[in-house]
């Protein structure tokens, strides 16, 4: 019984979800009550691809970065031939916390605790006093345990724990459009060494991932922003959001498992994307700078690849790409998350573009962010303290036929639609309802 | 509020390179000899200036506060208070004088969800140190306790503020604020008010 309990380790009871949802709506269990949530750390953030780090966190051998998956922590390694690991960061001795330092880079990990030490596959490699180990514990699993599944696409890391998808069948149309991104500076590599500012919400995890693109808020939610800018600068940024936004070529993209995108280069870039861009400290003397280096053409050039990519791309369920930053939810409790905004840079440009990324990446956090996430906040209260009032409205453009085909193959809506929250809810069901694999 | 003069195009990489090392140079401070003191008067007046500018975010006077600082100002919050290089870190915030009038008309529209109602604080300075670097330029540090209170519940926040200090026709003004939260690197809840 024991044994058995021990080689299948997570078992959980088959759930079935249909009373929580109905048409254009979901139940506001989904977001407070905790036996969900913990069904959500084992099942969902354990049976799908989970975004956990960038390469160039850990470019060379033995560098590694402690990360989340779910309530998992999880040690990524790169080992000496330059493979990914991503291990379960719980010593398998008496299951203390191994590695305890956020990034660095390692021969072995040494336990603090009895000093047993594990390579960057997670492999047994000593045990203090051996001759105290006998035949009694030779089938003891003194590995580590770690994530099966381990796969990068262009720099991004994923693990999964149980799951039958290759990594590009999970990402499906999000590939193509995370290539999009990463290609709008031909010549540069993305580097992902430059800070990130961890927001800490009390909110459900999904409370932010609602917003991930939902333009319907934009005009209401960043109304102080909209208001100081057109005041200071008239038409600029995302000004044009005002009136029947929806009749804009701006529009939100199902990518298939759960994966969506807004999309607003129709009209951010429709001209140039830097001239368009408000104004952030430095602007002035950087451009001008780099027009005496470089001549306007070329300045520019550079400077619309690294000013707001115009995009909002979702991967299901952590990873969300906005502007030039990666945005990494970590649930931390029903009502608990965290947020990570990690800063990027480009290899082969002047440090003036890079110095124009840092202030261009403190924009949004510190204008948008902040209102966006009170909120959140706000949600979660009010889906916590009214029990009588059950239901969550996400069905907007369900019935006004103006969703089609777009000519990349993708379906799409304007963009105040909540097809975002219908496309990854509908994911969600998927891995949460199956019982593939027998785990958790 | 009106929209000053202030000229705009300071923050360049010759500009994060001298901020870089002023801070750099707080970081490796020991002792500091009576000889590197300001006179008493100068002192005095410098002293006075950082417990006006507490008091003036405490009582959300932003637009009195905007008027401490230079044309030339900058408010440095890192996200990790050991940070040094802004040309190749993010920082929470890293204002010059236009982005700190931004955010205080943001602020001011009444649609700043995240400052309403405003965060109330408590800035008490302690342990403030001066440093003359020349007669119209003395640098300042001091440790911070912040009390911070919210409808849902306040923090307390704390660690070392840096300003440097200018004498523009006879009266000190701030050029840079860096505030080295003890918990930077760590995740932040509601720091949409100046801190
Ligand atoms: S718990 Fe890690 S060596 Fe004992
Ligand atoms: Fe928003």
């Amino acid at each position: 019984m024991l044994k058995e309990a021990a080689k299948n380790s997570v078992t959980y009871a088959e759930h079935v979800y249909d009373d929580y949802f109905g048409e254009g709506r979901v139940h506001r269990a989904l977001y407070t009550d905790a036996e969900i949530f913990k069904h959500e750390m084992l099942r969902l953030f354990g049976s799908t691809w989970i975004y956990v780090a960038h390469e160039s966190e850990i470019p060379d051998a033995g560098d590694f970065v402690t990360r989340r998956m779910g309530l998992r922590s999880v040690i990524v390694t790169r080992d000496l031939d330059g493979d990914l690991h991503v291990l379960f960061n719980r010593c398998s001795h008496r299951g203390a916390t191994l590695c305890r330092e956020e990034s660095g880079n390692a021969k072995v990990f040494t336990c603090p605790y009895h000093a047993w030490s594990f390579g960057h596959d997670g492999g047994c490699r000593g045990r203090p006093l051996p001759k105290g180990f006998g035949a009694s514990t030779d089938d003891f699993p003194y590995d580590l345990s770690k994530a099966d599944h381990v796969e990068s696409y262009r720099g991004f890391i994923f693990a999964a724990i149980d799951t039958k998808l290759s990594l590009k069948e999970h990402l499906g149309g999000a590939a193509e459009k995370l290539d999009e991104w990463l290609d709008r500076n031909p010549g540069s590599d993305l580097v992902v060494q430059n800070g990130s500012m961890p927001f800490e919400m009390r909110t459900n995890w999904k409370c932010v991932y609602d917003n991930a693109a939902d333009g319907y808020h934009v005009p209401f939610s960043h109304e102080s922003l909209l208001r100081m800018l057109s005041a200071r600068y008239g038409n600029v940024d995302i000004a044009y959001y005002e009136g029947d936004f929806d009749a804009l070529p701006l529009l939100v993209k199902d990518l298939g498992n759960g994966h969506t995108m807004l999309d607003q280069r129709p009209l951010m870039h429709a001209d140039s994307a830097w001239e368009r861009q408000h104004v952030l400290p430095g602007r002035e003397s950087i451009w001008s700078k780099l027009n005496e280096d470089l001549g306007e053409e070329e300045a520019l050039k550079l400077l619309n690849g690294s000013t707001g990519s115009g995009m909002n791309l979702n991967i299901f369920p952590n990873l969300m790409i906005i502007g030039n930053q990666i945005q990494v939810l970590e649930p931390v409790s029903v009502n608990e998350t965290i947020v990570r905004w990690y800063s990027t840079s480009l290899t082969n440009v002047p440090p003036e573009i890079n110095a124009v990324r840092m202030r261009m990446q403190e924009d949004f956090p510190s204008f948008g962010e902040v209102d966006d996430t009170a909120n959140f906040e706000a949600c979660q209260i009010g889906l916590e303290e009214i029990p009588e009032a059950e239901w969550v409205h996400i069905g907007r453009h369900m019935d006004s036929r103006l969703g089609e085909t777009d000519t990349d193959g993708f379906w799409k809506e304007p963009v105040s639609t909540d097809l975002h929250a219908r496309a990854y809810w509908q994911a969600w069901r998927t891995i949460m309802e199956s019982n593939e694999g027998g785990k958790a | 509020m009106e929209i000053t003069g202030a000229q705009p195009g300071y923050f360049d990489l010759e500009y994060y390179r001298r901020i870089q090392r002023i801070v750099g140079s707080w970081m490796e401070l020991d002792e500091i000899s009576s000889d590197d003191q300001p006179p008493a008067e100068v002192a005095e007046e410098c002293r006075a200036l950082l417990l006006h500018e507490a008091r003036l975010i405490d009582r959300h006077q932003l637009d009195d506060w905007l008027d401490l600082f230079t044309d030339d100002a900058a408010y440095w919050l890192p996200a990790d208070a050991s940070q040094l290089d802004p040309a190749s870190t993010v920082s929470w915030e890293f204002n010059d004088r236009r982005r700190m009038e931004e955010r205080v008309e943001r602020i001011l529209t009444g649609k700043a969800y995240s400052q309403i109602p405003p965060t109330r604080t408590t800035h008490c300075y302690t342990n403030i140190e001066l440093l003359a670097v020349s007669e119209n330029e003395v640098h300042a540090l001091c440790n911070f306790i912040l009390n911070t209170h919210r409808p849902k519940g306040g923090r307390l926040l704390s660690g070392w503020n840096g300003f440097i200090l200018r004498c523009e026709e006879g009266r000190w003004l701030i050029e840079l604020k860096r505030v080295n939260l003890l918990d930077a690197d760590a995740p932040q809840g509601n720091l949409s008010f100046f801190l």
